[in-house]
């Protein structure tokens, strides 16, 4: 197993993660641990189309680009943390504790960032 | 460490004392603070950054360094309390106890210290009355159905122990009210003596007379909420003081207060094309406006695409700061913040902002 993949799936085993993916901004897959309930075509299109669609904004507004951003909907949270080439996109439950999973989630964004480096 | 390192650390104090006299920056407060700190002196380290913000009171590095200062004022303070505690045991002690934590926002601490405060005055409301409102306090940040469920029993043990315990109804009564068990929040007030009610409690008698009642089952209300990411009815003093102008003076008033919180640069409240901002905004020109807006819709989309329901709040962190977008269908308050803002605080404002806006545009009707 690629370290990529080691780490996704470590990340599987932490409360709340339903699901995880890396995806380049233009929407190609990486790697991915998702389970059965997401498709993989349809989360990394949607997470590329989010991604890109709010680096954009930020960037026409001045801003640069998003280091994270954590998205809250009714039924889920999903979070994003920029990895250079490619975004870590993590799909979790609405009862998720984001503050538990917090050092779970940096550290996975940490190494990948170095694995995409090293890669 | 030895003796003199020690001396050494008071002669740069000495010197750091006068510097800050003789040339007040907030650079200056932030090195006494941090000699402060390394010495163990908690308090004159926080005197330290107080005295800076008097001064400079937009400096971020005296707010970290007031932060930083209070956090070890009162791990002193709760460690003192905690042995105490250990060699004689007492209410009043828990109930300090808890207040320091409570203020701190260290919620798991809190929730240990009531559940130990609980078994050992097992005929006591207090733990209860505390743990109610910290799950309380959860629940209207985050809407979760599981908080409110948890409040509920906490502020219904409170009761049944002191039933003459006015704090707890209230808080029942106008958590009741907020889901829409307004039957139940009447219930409630009525066993509430009306001499010395304050405007608050006024305000929600009020209200909850006048409010349709949704239902009694408790827990399915609150469900509800949580997948509807709103509260049907608004906080009673935002309901009263949203009344005339569309409710649009109440809602400038709620965004100029969180312009003035803690390392908020930018706030706009957004419904449909109209927009009010607050803070370092000149007009509605601003991109910020135009950012979020686009990052609000995307976040509908995509929500709504991958069939998690609808989008509620986004926190986006970069080099700019934090983004904290929160919103219902086309109405949306955002924020632009530092790094070191209380975003926690700032997304439950906004919710306030959001929720209280629909109940006067009539949505919750």
């Amino acid at each position: 197993m690629n370290p990529i993949q080691e780490t996704l799936e470590d990340l599987r085993h932490v409360s709340g993660v339903k699901g995880c993916m890396v995806v380049t901004h233009d929407g190609l897959v990486v790697a991915d641990s998702l389970g059965p309930r997401y498709r993989q075509d349809i989360v990394a299109g949607l997470s590329s189309y989010l991604a890109m669609t709010t680096n954009r904004a930020l960037a026409e507004g001045g801003l640069g680009k998003f280091d994270s951003f954590v998205l809250h909907a009714a039924h889920g949270k999903s979070v994003f943390h920029d990895i250079g080439e490619a975004v870590l996109v993590v799909l979790m439950d609405q009862f998720a504790d984001l503050e538990q999973g917090r050092h779970e989630l940096q550290s996975a964004a940490q190494r990948l960032r170095r694995s995409a480096r090293l890669g | 460490m030895n003796l003199i390192q020690r001396l050494k650390i008071w002669k740069e104090l000495r010197r750091l004392e006068a510097r800050v006299r003789e040339e007040p920056s907030p650079s200056t407060f932030v090195d006494l603070g941090q000699v402060f700190l390394n010495l163990d002196m908690q308090e004159r380290a926080l005197q330290a950054a107080e005295d800076g913000l008097l001064l400079f009171p937009d400096s971020a590095e005296l707010k970290k360094l007031r932060t930083v200062a209070r956090r070890g004022v009162d791990r002193a303070r709760t460690d003192e309390l905690r042995a105490r505690i250990e060699k004689n045991p007492s209410n009043r002690l828990y109930g300090e106890l808890v207040a320091i934590l409570a203020e701190s926002g260290d919620a798991g601490s809190l929730h240990a210290t009531c559940e130990e405060w609980s078994v050992r005055f097992p005929h006591d409301a207090g733990p209860f009355l505390w743990l109610g409102q910290s799950c309380l306090q959860s629940f209207y940040r985050s809407l979760a159905s599981r908080d409110g469920i948890e409040a509920v029993a906490a502020l219904e043990r409170a009761i049944g122990l002191e039933p003459k315990q006015v704090r707890a109804r209230v808080l029942l009564a106008e958590l009741f009210y907020r889901v829409g068990a307004t039957q139940r929040a009447r219930t409630l007030l009525d066993a509430v003596p009306s001499e010395g009610d304050d405007s608050e409690l006024q305000n929600l008698r009020r209200q909850v007379a006048a409010a349709r009642s949704l239902g009694s089952d408790v827990e399915e209300l609150l469900r509800s909420a949580e997948e509807n990411g709103l509260l049907p009815n608004a906080p009673p003093t935002a309901a009263v003081a949203s009344r005339g102008d569309d409710g649009i003076a109440a809602i400038r008033d709620s965004l100029a207060a969180i312009a003035e919180m803690e390392g908020v640069e930018k706030a706009a409240y957004i419904r449909g094309t109209r927009a009010l901002v607050k803070g370092d905004i000149k007009d509605g020109k601003d991109p910020f406006l135009r950012t979020v807006r686009v990052v609000a819709k995307a976040g509908h989309r995509y929500s709504r695409r991958l069939d998690v329901g609808s989008f509620k709040r986004g926190v986006i962190q970069g080099p700019f700061g934090v983004l904290c977008i929160c919103c219902y269908g086309e109405v949306l308050a955002a924020v632009q913040c530092s790094a070191d803002a209380p975003t926690d605080r700032i997304l439950a404002e906004l919710q306030e902002v959001v929720a209280s806006s629909l109940y006067a545009m009539g949505v919750s009707q």
